[in-house]
């Protein structure tokens, strides 16, 4: 029997809704939690993430299971499937949100709320794990959608103003986003063969034969509606007004893990349904290429003039995303594993950024990148962190992101030929390069003033290390920082997997 | 099951409700008893006349000649019957609290139940001359339940209401008379009655016609660019703006609608031709035009009267396509909106009833003071946007499904125009329930510390009509399984 993959998702809900109903309970919401209700709720939280957690990477790595739910209409079951995507997603959805649950443990108790917090946290969980457990476009679709609906309290954690605006652009954005994927799969529905994902695609190239522009249409208003999740342009604006406002470990979440839901769901539409033959050489591709062309270079220009660090790295997460979207559009296997390996990467970096802005938040007061200067002497093991996930990001050999960008380039250079229009060839990427720079230019210059403040004598005062987080936090971050490192030294098996589940689709 | 039981639910609420006023009751508490036995007496012979479903037509008297008012119970009026006695006892129930505080009470309940037994009509008519008599007549004894209040906003709301109710029966009497003239017999036979021989070269002439029979039934169901009565019409009590103003009045506009298309006129003379391109236009942009209104309006009440107007466009739009399929997405639509729209009502007007607050602004910080009452509102609200596992996911799905068959350009830009809905939807929808949930980090909870969840009296309605969003929602087989053996009588 499969059904103990409904574990992983329904522990983790099931608890969530819990413990939201007993934050509801208490009113006034502010009320500060005693010290012994926290270690019981650290500890609830705490076992039923780790089972979830340890569930789910369980249930990937034993092999493909499938579990049909429901019937949610005639002929369109709510259907599990386990295959090598979600494999890859659910393992690092996992460690991202393990890590970032226990950095919450500390970092939510500056902000209160925290049983709300860690309840919306969990129910989260369960539903990620879930949209990687999809089996099909309808099943994708309802968790998409779900994710959007539980995860918006979360960026409102603060309760101010900007987090107000910050959550209704989320929310506002990810819904029109999810109704223009919505859109794409009525048409599906009536011209593929199944709705089940299946390697290479379900389009009936019969029945599609005289309506080929209108499904043209309907797969490029998808591929921009779950750009939307994704961060690409044109509807990219709400993760940086939504992820400075949000709570550290939930930036970390949503840049690591949530806009992958949009990646996802790309994957999914262009190699499981619509095929990737349909597509290649179409103006669909070329205007899909543009986009995360522009993207790219568009997201790291912004980042680079943006003084906030939060925003910056939002503004970061906008242009790497679509590297990601970047390999997929090439439609070649080359760039898909590029794109996969940089999924991965990408989860693992951007969390340890968000998370040591975090700690710069918490227990230095400071949210500008001109107010780091010095921090390096004060939080040195913090800085250390973000400073690898910077030189991974950027891609400086032996980091991890050196070795998706390779596969990047290579798949432009390759994909470019089959497809007729050879501009992309040099522009794919001149734009990745440039990128890299810029990237370079708004990480480092934190660790560099960071830990070379100059002669200022504002930045000498404190000894060394003092303000240095407790363990909770710190472990996670270098845990995190530490795999982006081992990934890029040791990149074989995992290169090897993925290349191998791309050539099975290709 | 005898077929004189048509004419017995569609009499009993008339006659049992007319002399409410006079009768000698003691105290409210016997009202409301006697008004409760009337409506669940009624609907449980509804419910079993549904069951039966009689073959045989009953003629109740006849005008002149062939004109005469009959019912018959078909598949289409078991739909619209099945709504509408489902939905009056819970609204009766929820409305003996909600106008506790009201004046002339007696005669509202007159007017409610007396509704209920010409709706009905409407449903059973077997002849377009039977629901062109019952159509007039909901206007009628509709039109005291808005001026109810009596204040000078109600008076010109009831006036508007009645220009804009007569204007569009006139039309539709144009309507009428064409299918007596041309059509083979005045019944409504599925597929169409018109006579094509006596049609002859005055083929456009009778498009025009039915463009114009359309806009006359659709004013009841607000289609833009008669819609303005609608919102106007909310400053009646809220279980008149919920039952008849989101279901009763507004589906039977829907309803007539879909009777001349498919059983009147016939889709086969319609289908491709500029009358189609044009009603199929206006349905399609008052689905976009409803949203955006509601978008804009403070007043909670009117913003769900514009949603309504977007929402009945969605079964228009379905009507519209003038195929089966369209046929039974417009009519998920119907049953499915029913349940969502009377829910959302129901929680505006707990919350009108419980605080007087008319306005979105006024509602910051409700969620923790009437958490049952929002609970609910946000779940009908996330139905309304299409989520799927509530109802409103099933009904969308089904129209698009029907536009994408139906292979009209027009009908694929409908499509676009759903999602665009969808998300005005979303925004004027979770705007009141993030206002109501999480009113910021300064707000202060005790300016409403008057404010709690209503007694059971109101509750107990919204909560079977949350179960059944979610019933509808993840298990819609056996109403679409019921829906297309409707739609399988027009081929």
């Amino acid at each position: 029997m499969n059904s103990w993959i409904l574990i992983p998702v329904f522990l983790p809900v099931i608890s969530g809704i819990f413990l939201l109903m007993a934050a509801f309970r208490k009113h006034p919401e502010n009320v500060q939690i005693s010290a012994g209700e926290r270690h019981r709720l650290h500890l609830i939280v705490g076992t039923v993430l780790l089972i979830s957690a340890v569930l789910a990477v369980a249930a990937v790595w034993t092999g493909e299971k499938s579990l049909t739910l429901f019937y949610l209409m005639e002929e369109i079951p709510i259907y599990f499937h386990i295959d090598g995507i979600s494999r890859i997603f659910v393992t690092f959805t996992s460690i991202v949100w393990v890590c970032a649950g226990s950095y919450g443990f500390i970092y939510i108790q500056h902000e209160g709320k925290e049983t709300g917090f860690f309840g919306f946290f969990l129910l989260v969980y369960g539903v990620v794990i879930a949209l990687d457990f999809s089996g099909n476009l309808v099943t994708l679709y309802f968790f998409y959608e779900l994710m959007t609906l539980t995860s918006a309290p979360m960026v409102l954690h603060h309760g101010s103003k900007g987090a107000m605006i910050g959550t209704l652009k989320y929310l506002f954005y990810s819904l029109c986003g999810a109704y223009m994927g919505l859109f794409g799969i009525f048409f599906l529905y009536r011209y593929c063969d199944t709705l089940t994902f299946t390697s290479g695609g379900t389009l009936n190239l019969t029945a599609a034969q005289d309506h080929r522009t209108i499904l043209l249409i309907a797969v490029f208003v998808m591929l921009v509606g779950f750009g939307a999740k994704a961060g690409m342009f044109p509807l990219h604006s709400w993760l940086p007004a939504a992820h400075p406002v949000a709570p550290s470990p939930i930036s970390a979440v949503f840049s690591g893990i949530l806009v992958k839901g949009g990646v996802l769901a790309t994957i999914r539409t262009v190699y499981y349904i619509v095929g990737p033959d349909f597509i290649r050489g179409t103006w669909v591709q070329t205007a899909w290429i543009i986009l995360t062309l522009l993207t790219i270079f568009m997201g790291s220009m912004m980042a680079y003039r943006e003084p906030v660090l939060k925003r910056r790295l939002a503004y970061s997460t906008v242009s790497q995303v679509s590297y990601i979207l970047f390999g997929l559009a090439l439609l070649n296997p080359t760039g898909m594993t590029g794109a996969l390996l940089h999924t991965v990467f990408h989860a693992l970096i951007k969390a340890t950024l968000f998370l040591s802005a975090g700690v710069f938040i918490l227990e230095g007061d400071k949210s500008r990148v001109d107010e780091l200067t010095g921090i390096g002497k004060r939080m040195p093991k913090t800085l250390w962190c973000y400073t690898f996930a910077s030189l991974a990001l950027i891609g400086i050999p032996p980091a991890s992101g050196f070795i998706s960008k390779w596969y990047l380039a290579q798949g432009a250079l390759q994909g470019v030929q089959q497809a007729k229009f050879g501009v992309f060839r040099w522009l794919g990427p001149i734009v990745l390069l440039i990128s890299a720079l810029l990237t370079a230019g708004y990480l480092l210059p934190v660790t560099m003033k960071g830990f070379l403040p100059g002669k200022d004598p504002r930045y000498q005062q404190g000894t060394p290390g003092d303000e240095e987080p407790p363990g909770f936090m710190l472990v996670p971050m270098a845990i995190l920082a530490a795999l982006t490192f081992i990934f890029g030294i040791f990149p074989n098996p995992l290169t090897k997997y993925i290349v191998q589940l791309v050539s099975g689709l290709m | 099951m005898n077929a004189v039981m048509m004419v017995v639910v569609v009499l009993l609420p008339i006659i049992f409700g007319a002399p409410i006023p006079l009768l000698p009751f003691k105290n409210r508490k016997q009202m409301a008893f006697y008004v409760e036995s009337v409506t669940l007496v009624t609907s449980v012979l509804v419910w079993a006349l549904l069951l039966a479903q009689p073959e045989e037509a009953f003629v109740l008297f006849h005008f002149t000649g062939n004109l005469s008012v009959s019912f018959r119970l078909d598949g289409l009026g078991t739909v619209f019957a099945g709504i509408v006695s489902a939905l009056w006892p819970l609204a009766t129930l929820y409305s003996f609290e909600y106008m506790k505080h009201e004046n002339h009470e007696t005669y509202f309940f007159m007017f409610y139940v007396v509704t209920y037994g010409v709706t009905l009509g409407i449903a059973l008519a077997e002849d377009i001359v039977a629901m062109y008599f019952f159509y007039e007549m909901l206007s009628l004894v509709t039109l005291p339940l808005i001026m109810h209040t009596l204040t000078r906003e109600a008076i010109l709301a009831s006036r508007t209401y009645l220009y804009y109710s007569l204007g569009g029966a006139a039309f539709a009497f144009i309507g009428m008379v064409a299918i007596l003239t041309f059509g083979t017999t005045s019944v409504f036979v599925p597929g169409g009655v018109i006579d094509l021989a006596k049609v002859g070269d005055k083929q456009n002439f009778l498009l025009l016609i039915y463009v114009l029979c359309f806009c006359g039934f659709s004013v009841k169901a607000a289609m833009f660019p008669f819609s303005a009565w609608l919102p106007k019409a909310g400053v009646a009590p809220t279980p008149v703006t919920a039952l008849l103003h989101a279901v009763a009045v507004v589906k039977a506009g829907a309803f007539t609608v879909i009777r001349v298309t498919y059983y009147s006129f016939g889709t086969e003379l319609l289908r491709g031709t500029w009358a189609q391109t044009i009603v199929l236009g206006l349905t399609i942009f008052t689905i976009v035009y409803g949203c955006s209104r509601a978008l804009k309006e403070t007043h909670l009440k009117r913003r769900l009267a514009w949603s309504t107007v977007s929402n009945l466009s969605y079964i228009l739009f379905g009507a519209a396509l003038m195929t089966p399929l369209g046929l039974v997405g417009g009519l998920s639509h119907m049953v499915f909106h029913a349940v969502m729209k009377i829910c959302a009502f129901f929680c505006a007007g707990a919350v009108i009833y419980k605080t007087g607050r008319n306005y979105i602004y006024e509602l910051n910080g409700f969620g923790r003071k009437m958490p049952k009452i929002f609970l609910i509102f946000t779940i009908s609200g996330l139905a309304l946007m299409g989520v799927p596992g509530l109802c409103g996911f099933v009904s969308k799905w089904n129209l698009a499904k029907a536009a994408i068959e139906s292979e009209n350009p027009l009908a694929y830009i409908g499509i676009a125009f759903l999602m665009v809905s969808a998300i005005l939807t979303a925004i004027y929808m979770m705007t009141i329930s993030i206002r109501a949930f999480f009113p910021g980090k300064e707000f202060d909870y005790s300016t409403i510390s008057d404010v709690e969840d209503p007694n059971w009296m109101m509750i107990l309605p919204l909560v079977i009509f949350v179960i059944a969003m979610f019933a509808f929602g993840l298990h819609s087989e056996p109403v679409m399984t019921a829906l297309e053996s409707i739609a399988a009588t027009m081929n």
